[in-house]
């Protein structure tokens, strides 16, 4: 039997684990617990009321029986039509008393008494507790409340007569019983109305997260797209799925962005490896002269320098980006820093008929920085300046401490950038133009770099740029600052 | 002068040794750690070229052995990774210097000369070449008796060129030692300082003494 026991429970252990079961089951106990409770309070209630009546009832013919005997002991008419009169006229709850004396002779007796009760076991039942009211079974089996007291006669009292008094409560039983069957039937349909509303509940408040899983089933690199819309969902379920959108939207974004760099990192690679390869098969065609050698040579050789430089810098930006990473940080003085800088490409850029100057602090603007590598930035920035300024316009390098951290500006007056490429210049082999920039040497690394040198720093970098009007790219710098570790990827577009 | 190559890279020991050979040093060749310390213990040599990756004992325990075994042969030390702590790694351990590959053969040797160059140099006072004449002490430079009229950083670009006579000197080395670049800066900047050293120092005078050695750099000769 022992197949049918764990065929039986492991049905129910899944069902534990969903969701709707759970809420259901949920939804169910905590109903039917609160109908219980209300129907059997309201039941014990009424019992209790209705012990209560009677009770006060018997007292009542009690009392009265007892003052009439004290007062008025030789008042037989008075007596008889309490014990005979009284009970007979009554329909419902008919009461039986009968009246002792000391010899236990009965002196009165309301008529048809011993036809419903057996009186000798009236007595003994209720012999043993004078005064308390017990419950005892009719001859026809009907339902009494029987209780026996003493009663003195006459005043001062010459004798103790006894008083026995029945109830016949067999209506309230039957009420309680009407009672008892409704409560059955009010908890059976609760029973069974109670999960079926709940697991109703359940399925609809549920839907909209299997919804979303079944949307998040269809997602994968190649599809990104797939969004939840977010109407019709209850407000926190709302929120999960905008939660949800915008986490896609930035994986379909970086997707792209890794997508786009293997791809351009493929081309890049590829150009020049051609080249070489090209370049040798047709040198080692035929048999050439040591010139035409030479020049094959040399060209393979630029091809190459080209293809480390680009394994270089992409070696720097996986670098930069490892957890590993850390700065060499010394005191640097950054206007002496710009100084070098502007000594560095006063030549290329007196060539091109740009004025380069540097409009820094006269007083030095001293940190704590990687000068490497923050030259490296600036350098970047320079030679973008210089190769994207017509002749006749300006680059001014430009250096401010503030209380927490180091400025850098580097300003120029050239052709600008349109406003829809700004947000892409910091991705990795972004290029305005493609073609010119290739001509030009540039890897379209080189404003990614400064950007990973800034995160470096804890730092960030700002571009603003007017189609031509010019360029600013604005380097901050936080010059206490504990470790690159709390570096976010944070760069503001901004438009002048 | 003898160097010991220590590379397993068939093609990088072939060409460090054809390149060393033709600048004047004797070169010899191992594939292989265990067989590399061998000859380094055995043989005298002048430089050690150890490359990090190579089979039976990797760079780092050939370099500890040796100074263990109480060799002082300098030793320059190739890596295809430039992570600091590597770098740092083999610094600590006895490394002279370091080359990061991809690296160029002229940056090899520049590094082999300086580390061989034991006895510091007597400081010139004047470089002569041809009817080039350079004043290192008064910063002054005379070509066939005419003053020439040139910035300080063209008197050092100058003085860089002629004090290496006859070696190629990479666009990168020179903006290193003339303007304090560190890094794989933008070449282009080093090309426009030569080509105006150039329309000065050579382009008046029939002979150049300034020439441009395509994908390397520039190397001053007299013909």
């Amino acid at each position: 039997m022992s197949w049918n026991l764990t065929s039986s429970v492991a049905p129910v252990s899944r069902l534990w684990r969903t969701l709707a079961f759970r809420l259901t089951a949920g939804y169910a106990l905590a109903g039917l617990f609160l109908v219980f409770l209300a129907t059997a309070s309201l039941y014990l209630l009424t019992v209790a009321e209705m012990e209560r009546s009677t009770r006060l009832f018997i007292d009542d013919k009690l009392h009265v029986l007892r003052t009439m005997l004290r007062e008025r002991p030789s008042d037989g008419d008075a007596l008889r039509e309490e014990v005979e009169l009284e009970s007979a006229a009554r329909r419902y709850e008919q009461f039986y008393i009968r009246l002792l004396d000391e010899q236990n002779e009965p002196l009165l007796t309301t008529p048809g008494m011993a036809e419903q009760l057996d009186l000798e076991q009236l007595a003994t039942q209720t012999g043993i507790r004078p005064g308390r009211t017990v419950r005892m079974k009719g001859r026809h089996g009907q339902a009494f409340r029987v209780t026996t007291a003493t009663a003195p006669v006459g005043s001062p009292p010459t004798q103790t007569d006894t008083i026995q008094v029945a109830i016949d409560v067999s209506q309230q039983e039957e009420f309680l019983q009407r009672y008892r069957l409704w409560f059955f039937g009010i908890l059976l349909s609760t029973f069974a109305i109670f999960p079926l509303v709940g697991y109703q509940i359940a399925r609809h408040g549920i839907r909209p997260v299997e919804d979303m899983a079944a949307t998040a089933r269809r997602i994968s690199s190649t599809n990104l797209r797939e969004r939840i819309l977010p109407d019709g969902y209850p407000f926190e379920l709302a929120s999960l799925a905008s939660t949800f959108n915008a986490m896609l939207d930035r994986l379909e974004d970086s997707f792209e962005r890794i997508s786009r760099f293997s791809a351009d990192i493929a081309h890049d690679l590829r150009t020049p490896v051609n080249n070489i390869r090209g370049e040798a098969e047709v040198g080692l065609a035929r048999a050439r002269t040591t010139t035409e050698y030479r020049d094959v040579i040399e060209s393979c050789l630029e091809e190459a320098v080209r293809l480390s430089d680009l394994i270089g810098n992409l070696l720097f930006l996986a670098r930069a980006e490892s957890p590993l990473a850390h700065l060499r940080r010394e005191p640097v003085d950054v206007v002496e820093l710009l100084g070098g800088m502007r000594e560095y490409y006063e030549a290329s850029a007196a060539e091109a008929g740009i004025s380069l100057t540097t409009n820094a602090s006269p007083a030095p603007v001293i940190a704590e920085l990687d000068r490497t590598l923050v030259q490296r930035a600036v350098s970047n920035l320079v030679s973008n300046a210089v190769a994207h300024t017509l002749p006749g316009g300006s680059v001014v390098l430009a250096a401010n401490a503030e209380p927490s951290a180091v400025r850098i500006e580097v300003s120029d007056t050239g052709v600008g950038i349109p406003p829809e490429a700004l947000p892409r210049v910091f991705d990795r082999f972004f290029r305005l133009d493609t073609s010119r920039s290739q001509a030009s040497g540039g890897t379209g690394l080189g404003l990614a770099i400064v950007q990973s040198i800034m995160l470096l720093h804890g730092g960030k970098v700002e571009i603003a740029s007017q189609l031509g009007q010019g360029t600013r790219v604005t380097l901050h710098m936080p010059i206490a600052e504990q470790g690159h570790a709390a570096a976010v990827p944070d760069h503001h577009m901004t438009k002048t | 002068m003898r160097i010991l190559v220590i590379e397993d890279e068939a093609k990088t020991a072939k060409f460090l040794k054809k390149g060393l050979n033709e600048s004047g040093f004797a070169v010899e060749v191992s594939g292989d750690g265990l067989d590399g310390l061998h000859l380094a213990l055995e043989m005298e040599f002048d430089l050690v070229i150890l490359d990090v990756m190579i089979p039976s004992l990797d760079g780092w325990q050939v370099l500890t052995r040796l100074r263990q075994a109480g060799r002082r042969t300098p030793v320059l030390f190739l890596t295809a990774r430039d992570a600091v702590h590597e770098r740092v790694r083999g610094l600590e351990l006895g490394a002279d210097d370091y080359l990061v590959k991809p690296f160029a053969f002229s940056e090899v040797l520049a590094r082999v000369r300086s580390l061989l160059r034991r006895a510091p140099q007597r400081p010139q006072e004047i470089i002569r070449m041809a009817d080039l004449e350079i004043d290192l002490l008064r910063q002054r430079v005379t070509r066939a008796g005419q003053r020439l009229d040139l910035t300080f950083k063209e008197f050092l670009l100058l003085s860089l060129l002629a004090h290496h006579a006859g070696e190629v000197l990479s666009r990168t080395l020179i903006a290193e030692a003339v303007w304090d670049m560190n890094f794989d800066s933008d070449t282009n900047v080093v090309d426009v300082n030569v080509r105006r050293l150039r329309s000065k120092v050579d382009d008046p005078f029939p002979e150049k003494l300034i020439h441009t050695v395509r994908g390397a750099g520039y190397v001053m000769e007299s013909d």
